[in-house]
């Protein structure tokens, strides 16, 4: 049955423009963003508005439950632990180290694995297949394993851990930018451009990578929330990083200790950590339908 | 037939080489990182001299080419060597001056995780038992709908369900299920209801990539002509769904399994067993690392990488049988 | 007729809706279908016909609405039927075939089981055995060989043109009344649409099925349809015989209709041949194989035989055509051309020297005197670049040009291919095919190549467009005295453009003559075949009937010994089998891969050739 070809909307405006206007138009990427950002206004200014520390230790204001409950007290918006420390503060400064692994980790992941990713599915042959046993051989070892055999071993600083967390994750990038250079080299274009006499470089780069990566970036957003959880998986099993500095996986898991008569302490910062991560997931779920819409030519 | 011979010549040599090298990774770095195994069976009292014996009992002197060596040769006979630690009773050596416990009364790592494989059994497949019965109804729906509001729904519950970090839904189902009100059981395992919360955990991680990879197949497959096609021929709309697309679309889906999830699986396990104090493999491991127990951390891993890559082979072959342009 | 029509349509209206205003997709259509007959509907890209034929079936869906009218089968009105109701005529006394057989089934199935399961679903009470029988019977029927094999492949493994016979399997082994075929020939050679057209015709009368054949190919239909009607912007404008549709078509759009359809014999247009004699292209024994694994023998090979030995010259300021239809080595003999892959033998010469052996530096200096045109207008042009830094490329790969005097030499460029110079920051994406493919001359016009090869660059336009850009390729040629080399399936802008052509066939150059010559008395059986499956509305020289192909080329992997066309031919006799036959060159260059004599085939029907081999004789 062939398609009604719809009148052709005028459409000026590149890829990546295209996927990113369309997910502005849903409700949930508004909600998804406002969240965000109104989490991240909250980690910059908090800590001047509070009049609480994450740090010190207050031995007189120690099991104080979240201010909605009976014997909440101002400025404990969300209570304290066991030493006293406001969690909310705690909470965001955990919020915002683990935010900052995220980040980082992604984009040197993201970087490193769509080059490789790009220069295996474009040269083809030896380097194709060596490249690929070698993310076979990465893939097979799972996060975990690698991360408790590394950091394990030694005192784990922010580098290690990130630098864990690209090794595991590097791979599935590139998979996912060498099947799609697989399908790009096919196409016109680059045979017009080799034709032209550019060298593979240049097709690379100027050609490939652009027509690329507005496609997989919302994995990117994904992976952001997913490194942000190992980060507090590791923490939890204590191969994170260490304290004094608050993380998300050490607030839960010394709290655990006092489940049964200070269960706050424990659940309201993996509380605030899933508010977060939803908002992050929401972003990168609603750019993906984006995408999909947009490669479908519906948008 | 002859294609099925090539086909598994050629995978099982590619993946007895990957597993190889896992296995020489995870060897080398246990080596080479800091932490030294032999002052935890020793103790920090010990004397140098005694440290230095039970190292060279233990073999870790030798460059770790040899080690490797030898270590692959036992393997190839079976023997997956002995735990430094452990003993067969159950105790384990530590801070005992008179040296490392004799090589006979250390438990040979086959039989810890032996012992431990069962339970983890149970948690994985109740676990993924839970996550079919969430993502696929889920995901079936959210597919043939693309644009109303199953869709939605798939994509709230899979971002709500993607967001909540697995320690932290185990400590607040602990609490609601089990410290606050009794129903279940949480800690350890003495019959089935104490795998309950813990496979719910899993669930709960494993689903939402489930219905993700079943929504997105299910909708790509309903978009090609031949569903159209097939209706206007005079095949009604749910045969169309069941005998069709829903056989092209666990092609991908397939994958998905493989490669993704049981890695996914494998990691999750280990954490919800460390969580919950569950006696299966993950905690075996976990314990193992801190006790910088060399042989049981390099049976895991091996084990774990070579199921990973059987069963990418597995489902590999079986795409092809699914979908014959897969073969050429 | 007497008899009651299987199908009217009264004052059928659709409305597109959606994204802005509505518009009138079909406007108070009214028509009838005699029972036993065939009904053609004619019309051209977006007159509304595919919609009507979604009307017929009761298919339209969201966005698309019916505003009033009905259709009735057999006097119940199918827009008004319940889904379930209408579900029970679909599929089996209402059929349907529609133009991308490729993928009109679960490509994961056999396509024997697949007709096997909607015999099933239609004829609930067949066993399974009689269903097979059934079906493999009809495969037989459309003259499918080795029926009882193929019933067990996949779609994938068969071609368009035996997928699009598969296709009519499936909708007549349920023998229904109503068979609607949307636009079946369009995506496939013209040899094989002969056959298939030829075949629906047989099998309506074996049948007893009305059928409503819509098409945009005035020829198509005329061949094979009692009574024709033209829709024009969702309008009918003409209804009369097929007969006198050609002969004294009434409306002006009908008339207009005619006289596009380009002419190929009684006055054609033809270029002046050349009379330079320096060579730009010399290609001498040009092959080219393939290794593709087989996997029904372990570790097994397949050697595809894609480029066999091809001879050929172009003069510097002509226009060269190498015409072939699919699976000819067409498309791996320009990769060759262009340099994108080495021929394992042979040589290639571009100005005197030999481009085969060449690579980086001097292969890049060689690249600036000839260029490649490619087909695809919207994978051709990167869709993330701006229109004029696509044009900029060249100039910076080859270190021509930069700054200022770069932007100059791309506006020119721009203003001389009929570009805007507004679109010089403007992506591509809003542009027409026409506009992107001007984007792909400019881009290669600007090195200031000498030789130009043109790889169905304007199969994918419409008429409209590919008579403007061809006139603009003859400005250029003038101005920069560019050699073209043109590759396509299109016989009909051959002729317009092409001064010398050759034919290919698996592989080799079969014929290679001036254009009067391949045209008017060509010497090779397949020469002829080609004319003879052309859609167009004159007489033919060469009738079908006496040049009947029968199946489809054979497999490249599989070449028949002797000459690689006696398989098909109709004229193979016992030498045919033994010796190859050699491309021999007569004083005028022409020449005929053919162990035939000139007399030795039907002489063409009506022009009287007065000179040349086929002269008729005085008796």
């Amino acid at each position: 049955m062939t398609d009604i070809a719809l009148s052709a909307r005028p459409r000026n405006r590149s890829v990546a423009q295209r996927i990113l206007a369309g997910a502005w138009t849903s409700t949930e990427m508004k909600v998804a963003v406002f969240i965000f950002a109104a989490l991240a206004v909250l980690t910059v200014v908090a800590p001047f508005i509070i009049d609480a520390s994450a740090t010190k230790i207050t031995v007189a204001d120690r099991f104080l439950p979240p201010i909605f409950m009976e014997g909440g007290r101002y400025p404990y918006f969300l209570g304290t632990d066991q030493l006293g420390r406001d969690l909310l503060l705690r909470s965001l400064i955990g919020l915002r180290n683990a935010f900052a692994i995220g980040i980082v980790s992604v984009v040197i992941m993201f970087v490193i694995g769509c080059a490789i990713g790009i220069y295996s599915g474009y040269r083809g042959g030896w380097v194709d297949v060596i490249l690929m046993r070698i993310t076979d051989v990465q893939m097979s070892i799972p996060v975990v394993i690698l991360a408790i055999t590394i950091l394990g071993m030694s005192r784990p600083n922010p580098f290690t851990v990130i630098a864990v967390l690209v090794l595991a994750s590097w791979p599935a990038y590139a998979r996912v930018a060498r099947s799609v250079t697989l399908a790009e080299r096919q196409k016109e274009y680059v045979r017009a451009a080799k034709i032209l006499g550019a060298s593979d470089i240049r097709i690379m780069a100027l050609h490939i990578a652009p027509s690329i990566l507005p496609s997989i970036a919302f994995v990117a957003v994904l992976d952001i929330a997913r490194m942000m959880i190992f980060e507090a998986i590791f923490g939890f099993i204590g191969i994170g990083i260490q304290p004094p500095t608050p993380t998300f996986g050490t607030i839960i898991s010394t709290g655990t200790q006092y489940l049964l008569n200070a269960w706050w302490i424990t659940i309201v910062p993996g509380f605030l950590l899933a508010l977060a991560l939803t908002s992050l997931n929401l972003m990168g779920g609603v750019l993906e339908r984006s995408r999909n819409l947009v490669l479908q030519g519906q948008l | 037939m002859a294609f099925a011979i090539e086909f598994f010549l050629r995978r099982l040599s590619q993946g007895l080489l990957i597993v190889l090298l896992v296995a020489f990774v995870i060897f080398t770095l246990l080596r080479i990182a800091p932490g030294d195994p032999i002052r935890i069976i020793l103790g920090p009292m010990a004397t140098a001299t005694a440290m230095e014996e039970t190292a060279r009992e233990l073999g870790l002197r030798d460059p770790i080419p040899i080690q490797f060596g030898r270590f692959v040769m036992q393997v190839a006979g079976g023997d997956f060597g002995h735990s430094f630690i452990r003993g067969k009773q159950g105790g384990a050596s530590g801070g005992s001056q008179d040296g490392a416990m004799e090589l006979s009364q250390r438990a040979s790592v086959m039989d810890l995780i032996a012992t431990a494989l069962p339970y983890t059994l149970i948690l994985a497949g109740l676990g993924l038992l839970f996550s079919f019965l969430i993502a696929v109804p889920i995901g079936l729906a959210a597919g043939l709908n693309p644009n109303g509001w199953q869709q939605k729904l798939g994509l709230y519950m899979s971002s709500f369900f993607v967001s909540l970090p697995n320690i932290w839904v185990g400590v607040v189902l602990i609490y609601l299920l089990s410290a606050k009100s009794g129903l279940l059981p949480a800690i350890g395992y003495r019959n089935i209801a104490y795998a309950i919360i813990p496979a719910l955990v899993v669930a709960i991680e494993m689903s939402p990539v489930m219905i993700r990879a079943i929504s997105v197949s299910i909708a790509s497959n309903v978009q090609e002509a031949y569903f159209n096609v097939g209706q206007v021929r005079g095949i009604s709309r749910n045969k169309m769904i069941y005998r069709h697309v829903i056989r092209n679309a666990a092609v991908p889906l397939l994958n998905v399994f493989g490669a993704q999830m049981i890695g996914m699986l494998l990691g999750g396990l280990f954490v919800v067993e460390y969580i919950f104090s569950f006696p299966g493999i993950g905690l075996l491991t976990i314990n193992a690392v801190f006790q910088r127990d060399f042989p049981i951390i390099q049976a895991v891993a091996i084990l774990a990488s070579a199921v990973l890559v059987l069963i990418n082979i597995l489902v590999d072959f079986a795409s092809t049988t699914i979908d014959r342009r897969l073969k050429f | 007729m007497a008899s009651k029509p299987i199908v009217r349509v009264e004052n059928l209206s659709v409305l597109l809706e959606g994204g802005g205003e509505p518009r009138p997709v079909l406007a108070d259509i009214s028509f009838d279908v005699a029972p036993r007959s065939v009904l053609g509907i004619i019309g051209e890209s977006g007159s509304g016909k595919t919609v009507l034929s979604n009307a017929l079936v009761n298919w339209i869906k969201l966005p698309l609405r019916v505003t009033s009218g009905q259709v009735l089968y057999q006097g119940r009105n199918l827009l008004g039927l319940p889904e379930h109701e209408m579900a029970k005529l679909r599929g089996r006394e209402i059929a349907y075939i529609g133009a991308n057989p490729t993928i009109a089934l679960d490509p994961t199935i056999p396509v024997g089981h697949q007709i096997v399961e909607k015999l099933r679903e239609v004829e609930p009470g067949i066993s399974r055995e009689a269903a097979r029988k059934r079906v493999i019977d009809t495969l037989d029927a459309v003259r499918i060989p080795s029926a009882a094999r193929r019933f067990d492949e996949y779609p994938f493994q068969f071609s368009g043109g035996m997928m699009q016979r598969a296709m009519i399997v499936d909708a007549l082994v349920s023998n229904p009344k109503l068979l609607i075929a949307d636009n079946i020939t369009q995506p496939l050679d013209v040899t094989v649409a002969a056959q298939i057209i030829r075949l629906l015709r047989d099998l309506q009368s074996d049948f007893e099925t009305s059928i409503v054949f819509i098409s945009s190919a005035l020829g198509v239909v005329s061949d094979i349809a009692d009574d024709v009607i033209v829709i024009n912007a969702g309008r009918i404008v003409e209804r009369q015989t097929a007969a006198r549709i050609t002969s004294a078509p009434e409306h002006a759009y009908t008339r207009d209709l005619i006289a596009k359809v380009p002419r190929l014999w009684a006055a054609a247009e033809t270029p002046e041949p050349t009379l330079l004699d320096d060579m730009m292209l010399e290609v001498r024994d040009v092959e080219r194989t393939y290794v593709v694994p087989n996997h029904t023998k372990l570790f097994g090979e397949n050697h595809v035989r894609a480029v066999r030995g091809v001879t050929f010259d172009v003069r510097r300021g002509e226009s060269f055509g190498l015409i072939g239809e699919s699976g000819c080595g067409k498309s791996t003999l320009s990769r060759l051309l262009s340099s994108i892959e080495q021929p394992d033998k042979g040589t290639i010469k571009v100005e005197g020297r030999d481009i085969a052996g060449l690579k980086g530096k001097p292969l890049l200096d060689m690249r600036r005197r000839f260029q490649l045109l490619l087909q695809d207008p919207y994978n051709a042009v990167p869709a993330h670049a701006s229109v004029g830094r696509t044009i900029e490329e060249p100039l910076r790969i080859h270190g021509l040009a930069s700054g200022a005097a770069l932007k100059a030499r791309v506006r020119d460029v721009m203003a001389e291919v009929g570009l805007s110079p507004d679109l010089y920051e403007s992506l591509p994406v809003g542009l027409s095919a026409g506009q992107r493919q001007r984007i792909n001359i400019a881009r290669a016009l600007i090195l200031e190549p000498s030789l130009m090869i043109l790889d169905e660059t304007l199969s994918a336009l419409d008429q409209v467009e590919q008579a403007r850009l061809l006139a603009l390729f003859e400005v250029l040629q003038r101005r920069h005295g560019i050699t073209y080399l043109y590759i396509s399936h299109d016989l009909t802008m051959v002729r317009r453009v092409c001064a010398r052509i050759g034919v290919m066939y698996l592989g080799r150059i079969v014929e290679l003559a001036d254009n009067q010559t391949i045209f008017e008395t060509p010497a090779h059986p397949y020469t002829r075949t080609l004319l003879s499956s052309i859609l167009t509305v004159e007489p033919k020289p060469f009738r079908p009937e006496t040049y009947l192909l029968e199946g489809e080329p054979p497999d490249p992997i599989h070449i028949p010994t002797g000459c690689s066309f006696r398989t098909r031919c109709p004229f193979a006799f016992d030498r045919c089998a033994t010796d190859d036959p050699e491309l021999a060159a007569d004083a005028d260059g022409n020449g005929a891969a053919c162990h035939l004599a000139p007399g030795q085939m039907p002489p063409p029907t009506i022009l009287p050739a007065t000179t040349g081999p086929l002269a008729a004789p005085n008796a």
